[in-house]
C-alpha cells in the first residue's frame, strides 16, 4: 500500500504564485477595511480611559476590620503584631481594589438607565466589589463563588431580603431608589457592602493597591468622586474628558482621604 | 403512766425531729451538691476557656515554620504582584506548604496560603470546592496587615478555629502573603478537650451539636439534653451580653453552663457547652443508697447501738414500771378475787388506773350482790374502815328486807358491805394502809340493804362524793341532796310488830346527860318502819329486836372506829326507800 502525503495549509501558501492587479485591489481594499473598523467603532462609541491617581488612600481604614480589632467584639483570643512587621503597614486600611470605588457623575442631568446587570461576587468573607455606586435602575447580580451558602440582605430591609446563595449560583437584585444599601451576610460578619445609587453616576473604576486607578467615559464634562464604606470620601475633581486621546491622564490626584476643598479641574 | 406517755413524747418529738433534720440535710446536701456542681462547671468552663486559648497559640505557633519558608513566601510574593496567579506559582506553594505541613507537630485540617490580596494562592478548597480568596475575614486581614492573631468561623454549620500569622519576605517589610491554619472542631477535638480538661463538653453550632466529647462517668444522653435546651440561648441574657450563661439546670440534675466562642462564630451563636451532673438524693433513704464503704465506716455505730439500747432501756423501765408491774398486781389480785380468797379488791393496792378500776369492779360485784347475786362472806371490816374491835359486830345488813338474803346468824354478819356511795361508788377506806377515820365528826349514812358509807368529818348529814372519800379532802365538797323529811309518826303503827325490849333496856343504860338510846332507837325504829310504810315497802319482817340489832352492830363498829360517845341514827329515804343515817355523836 502506498503512503498518503498530508496536505497542509501552510504548505499550501508556500506555492509560488504570481500577484494579478485584481488580486492587489482587494487586498489593499481589506487592509484599508481593516484600519478602518476601530477608528471607527471608537468614534461610535466615543470612549476615553480617564487616568489618574487617589491621595490620601491610607486614610481609609476597613470599618469591618476595625470593628473586628476591638477586644470588645469578642472575635479573637489573642491578637499581637509580628514584630518583623513595618508598624505603619498594621493599619487597618481598606483594600482599594475592592473597596474604593471612583465614580464620575455627570454634571447636569441624570445617566441614562444602564442596560446590563453589574457583577458582584461573594468570596472570602467579602463581596467584589465592596463599594459600588450605580445609577438608578441598574441591576446587580450577586455571584457566590464561596464552597458554602451565603444569606445576604440588606440592613434597614429597603428590599434586599434575606435569601440563601447557595455555592457556585447567583441572585440580582436592583435598588430600589437613590440612597444607599447596606448589604450583609448572616453566615458570615465580616461581609460588609455597599450600593450607592447616585442618578448621576455615568461610570465606576478602582484603584490598584497604590491608588492608580483608571475609569472609561465618553467625552464631556464629570466629576469624579470617591466613594468608600457607601459614603463619598475627599472631595470632588472636575474631570473634562476630550474625544482624543483615548487615554488622558488626570494632572490633579482624586482625594479621598481628607475631606478638602475642590482639587480644582483635571485633564 | 405519766413516765411512759413523757418518753412516748420525748420519743415522738426526736423521731419527728430526727425526719425533719433528714428532710433539711437531704436538701442541703441536694444544694450543696448543686452549688459544688456550679463552682465545678464554672472550673471546667474556665479550663475549656484556658484550654481552646492555649490550643490557639500553640496552633499558632506551628505557622512559624511556614511562614518563614522561603519557598513560600517567594511564591506569595510573584503572586502578589500578578494580576492572575499562574499555575507554577500555586504548585510550588502548594508543595511547600504541604510538606511545612507534614513537619508540624500540630496538624491543621486546611492550611491555606494566601497573597497580599486575599487570594488563595495553595492550599485547595473547602469540601471539595476551590477557594478563590480569603481576604475579607478580619483574621486574614490583620494577617496581611502584620498582625497574628485566631479566630473562629462557622462553614456549613461546622466550626473552624482558625489561626493567621503573615509571611514576610523581609525584615521589616510588608506582608507579602499570609498562612492560615484552620482546625475543624469535630469529636476528636472535643474529645482531646475532654482529655485535657476532664469536663464534658459539646460544641454547637446553628443550635446544633456539631461535636462533643465527655468522660467515661458522664451520661451520654445528657448531652441529647444539652442540645434540646439550645434554643434558650437566644433569650439568655447573660449568654447573649457576657458570652457565658449562668449555671442551668436541665431536669432535676444536669448543670450545664454555655459560653460563646471567639471569633466570626461569637456572632453566629456557635459555642460549647460544659456539663456536669450533680450529685444529689432523692431521699433520705437514697443517701444509704449513695453512701460508700468509707461512709459507713465513719458512723459512730457503737455509739449510735449504745443510744439505741438505752432508749429502749429506759421506755422499758418506764413500761414495766408502769404497766407491767401493777399489771402483776392486779392480776395477782385478781387472781385472788377469782380464787374467793378476797370478797373485793383493794383499790389502795393499786396504782393509777388500775386503782379506779378495782374500785369500778367493788361497785359492780356489790351491785350484783345487792341484785341477789350469789351470797358471799362478809368482806373483811378491816379492809373497810380500818382497825375495828372485835366485839360487838354491827352492820345495817343485818337488817333483813322482803325478798332479801337470809339474815345470817350474828355469829357470822354480813357486815360490812363495801361502802356505796349515793353514786353507788363504793366508799371504801384504806384499812390496812391509811388511818382510821380522823375524828367523831365523821357521818356514818346507812341505806337499807345497802353499803355503809363513811364521809368526811361534818356534823351534816350531807353525803360525800367518792372523791372526797379518798385520802385527798376535797376543797367543795357538793351539797347534800335535799330531800323533804317523811312524816314521822308519833306512835307506834298499828300493825307494828311487836317489840321485845326489856332485856334490850337493860343493856342500854342511860346517859348521864339522860339520853335514853332505847327509846331513841325505838323512836327511830318507829320512824323508819313509818317510812317504810310510807314507801310502800313492808315492814312485818321488821321487828325492833332486828332493828336494834343492826343497830348496835353499827353503833359498836362506829364507837370503835371513831371513838364516840354513842351514835345518832335518823331516818330518812333513798331512792324510793327508807333508809337510816348513823352519825357518830361525841
Amino acid at each position: 500500500m502506498d503512503p498518503k502525503t498530508a496536505c497542509f495549509p501552510a504548505q499550501e501558501s508556500q506555492k509560488p504564485r504570481g500577484w494579478s492587479g485584481a488580486r492587489l485591489a482587494r487586498r489593499l481594499g481589506l487592509l484599508v477595511a481593516l484600519l478602518a473598523l476601530p477608528s471607527a467603532a471608537l468614534a461610535a462609541a466615543n470612549v476615553v480611559t480617564v487616568k489618574g491617581k487617589a491621595n490620601g488612600t491610607a486614610k481609609l481604614v476597613n470599618p469591618s476590620w476595625s470593628e473586628a480589632k476591638d477586644p470588645k467584639s469578642h472575635r479573637f483570643t489573642f491578637r499581637e503584631p509580628s514584630l518583623t512587621v513595618r508598624p505603619d503597614v498594621r493599619n487597618l486600611t481598606g483594600y482599594l481594589p475592592k473597596e474604593l470605588c471612583i465614580v464620575a457623575l455627570v454634571i447636569d442631568g441624570k445617566a441614562p438607565a444602564p442596560k446590563v446587570a453589574l457583577r458582584m461576587t461573594i468570596a472570602g468573607g467579602r463581596t467584589s466589589p465592596v463599594t459600588l455606586v450605580v445609577a438608578e435602575g441598574q441591576q446587580i447580580q450577586f455571584e457566590n463563588l464561596d464552597p458554602f451558602p451565603h444569606k445576604l440582605y440588606d440592613v434597614g430591609a429597603k428590599g434586599f431580603a434575606v435569601v440563601e446563595t447557595a455555592a457556585s449560583k447567583s441572585r440580582s437584585w436592583t435598588p430600589p431608589g437613590p440612597g444607599k444599601y447596606e448589604i450583609r451576610d448572616q453566615v458570615t460578619p465580616s461581609l460588609r457592602s455597599w450600593i450607592v445609587v447616585e442618578s448621576r453616576a455615568v461610570g465606576v473604576g478602582y484603584p490598584d493597591r497604590k491608588g492608580d486607578f483608571a475609569i472609561d467615559l465618553e467625552p464631556g464634562k464629570y466629576k469624579l468622586r470617591g466613594y468608600f464604606n457607601g459614603e463619598p470620601v475627599g472631595a470632588e475633581l472636575e474631570a473634562i474628558v476630550a474625544v482624543v486621546p483615548g487615554e488622558q491622564l488626570l494632572k490633579l490626584p482624586l482625594q479621598v482621604g481628607d475631606s478638602v476643598v475642590d482639587a480644582g479641574t483635571g485633564g | 403512766m405519766l413516765l411512759s406517755r413523757f418518753w412516748y413524747g420525748i420519743l415522738a418529738i426526736a423521731l419527728g425531729v430526727s425526719v425533719f433534720i433528714l428532710f433539711v440535710a437531704v436538701q442541703m446536701y441536694n444544694r450543696t451538691g448543686k452549688a459544688a456542681m456550679s463552682d465545678s462547671l464554672s472550673s471546667d468552663s474556665s479550663s475549656v476557656d484556658w484550654f481552646l486559648r492555649d490550643d490557639a497559640r500553640k496552633r499558632s505557633s506551628a505557622l512559624i515554620s511556614i511562614a518563614l519558608s522561603p519557598e513560600v513566601s517567594a511564591g506569595l510574593a510573584k503572586a502578589s504582584g500578578d494580576a492572575k496567579i499562574d499555575d507554577d506559582t500555586k504548585s510550588k506553594v502548594t508543595a511547600a506548604l504541604r510538606k511545612l505541613a507534614e513537619d508540624t507537630d500540630i496538624k491543621f485540617d486546611h492550611l491555606w496560603a494566601v497573597d497580599v490580596n486575599g487570594r488563595v494562592v495553595a492550599g485547595g478548597g473547602f469540601d471539595n470546592k476551590e477557594l478563590q480568596e480569603l481576604g475579607g475575614y478580619a483574621s486574614v486581614a490583620d494577617a496581611l496587615h502584620g498582625w497574628i492573631r485566631d479566630d473562629a468561623w462557622v462553614w456549613k454549620g461546622r466550626i473552624l478555629r482558625v489561626v493567621a500569622r503573615p509571611v514576610e519576605k523581609e525584615a521589616n517589610g510588608e506582608p507579602v502573603g499570609a498562612i492560615i491554619g484552620a482546625k475543624i472542631v469535630d469529636d476528636g477535638f472535643a474529645r482531646e478537650v475532654t482529655k485535657r480538661t476532664g469536663a464534658a463538653i459539646a460544641f454547637f453550632a446553628d443550635n446544633a451539636r456539631v461535636a462533643s466529647g465527655a468522660p467515661e462517668s458522664f451520661d451520654k444522653s445528657s448531652l441529647d439534653e444539652i442540645t434540646r435546651d439550645l434554643k434558650q440561648l437566644d433569650t439568655n441574657k447573660d449568654y447573649q451580653e457576657k458570652g457565658r450563661s449562668e449555671v442551668r439546670v436541665i431536669g432535676d440534675h444536669l448543670g450545664v453552663v454555655y459560653a460563646r466562642l471567639p471569633g466570626e462564630a461569637w456572632d453566629l451563636g456557635a459555642g460549647y457547652a460544659v456539663g456536669r451532673v450533680a450529685v444529689s438524693v432523692g431521699s433520705p433513704f437514697d443517701v444509704l443508697n449513695r453512701a460508700d464503704k468509707s461512709d459507713q465506716e465513719n458512723v459512730p455505730t457503737k455509739l449510735v447501738i449504745l443510744g439505741i439500747l438505752v432508749v429502749a432501756g429506759i421506755g422499758l423501765l418506764f413500761s414495766y414500771l408502769e404497766y407491767s408491774k401493777p399489771l402483776a398486781a392486779f392480776r395477782k389480785e385478781a387472781e385472788r378475787l377469782a380464787k374467793g380468797e378476797i370478797d373485793m379488791l383493794q383499790p389502795s393496792r393499786f396504782r393509777g388506773a388500775y386503782k379506779k378500776i378495782a374500785a369500778d369492779l367493788n361497785d359492780g360485784i356489790e351491785k350484783v350482790s345487792v341484785k341477789g347475786g350469789a351470797p358471799r362472806k362478809a368482806a373483811d371490816l378491816e379492809q373497810v374502815l380500818g382497825p375495828i374491835p372485835a366485839q360487838p359486830m354491827m352492820s345495817a345488813f343485818s337488817v333483813p328486807g322482803p325478798g332479801s338474803a337470809p339474815v345470817e346468824s350474828p355469829s357470822r354478819p354480813s357486815f360490812p358491805r363495801p361502802p356505796v356511795s349515793e353514786r353507788g361508788a363504793p366508799r371504801l377506806r384504806n384499812s390496812g394502809v391509811g388511818p382510821a377515820a380522823p375524828d367523831s365528826g365523821e357521818q356514818v349514812r346507812f341505806s337499807d340493804f345497802q353499803m355503809p358509807s363513811i364521809n368526811e368529818p361534818s356534823r351534816s348529814a350531807a353525803p360525800i362524793s367518792e372523791e372526797a372519800a379518798s385520802s385527798k379532802p376535797r376543797a367543795q365538797p357538793p351539797p347534800p341532796p335535799k330531800r323533804s323529811p317523811p312524816a314521822v309518826p308519833t306512835a307506834a303503827p298499828a300493825d307494828a310488830p311487836p317489840v321485845a325490849e326489856s332485856s334490850f333496856a337493860a343493856a342500854l343504860p342511860m346517859d348521864d346527860d339522860g339520853f335514853n338510846e332505847v327509846d331513841d332507837w325505838r323512836r327511830v325504829y318507829e320512824e323508819f318502819v313509818a317510812v317504810k310504810r310510807q314507801c310502800g315497802e313492808p315492814t312485818a319482817p321488821l321487828t325492833f329486836e332486828k332493828f336494834k340489832g343492826t343497830l348496835q352492830r353499827n353503833k359498836d363498829a362506829l364507837v370503835a372506829r371513831h371513838n364516840c360517845t354513842r351514835v345518832k341514827f335518823t331516818v330518812y329515804v333513798k331512792e324510793g326507800k327508807a333508809a337510816l343515817k348513823a352519825s357518830p355523836v361525841k
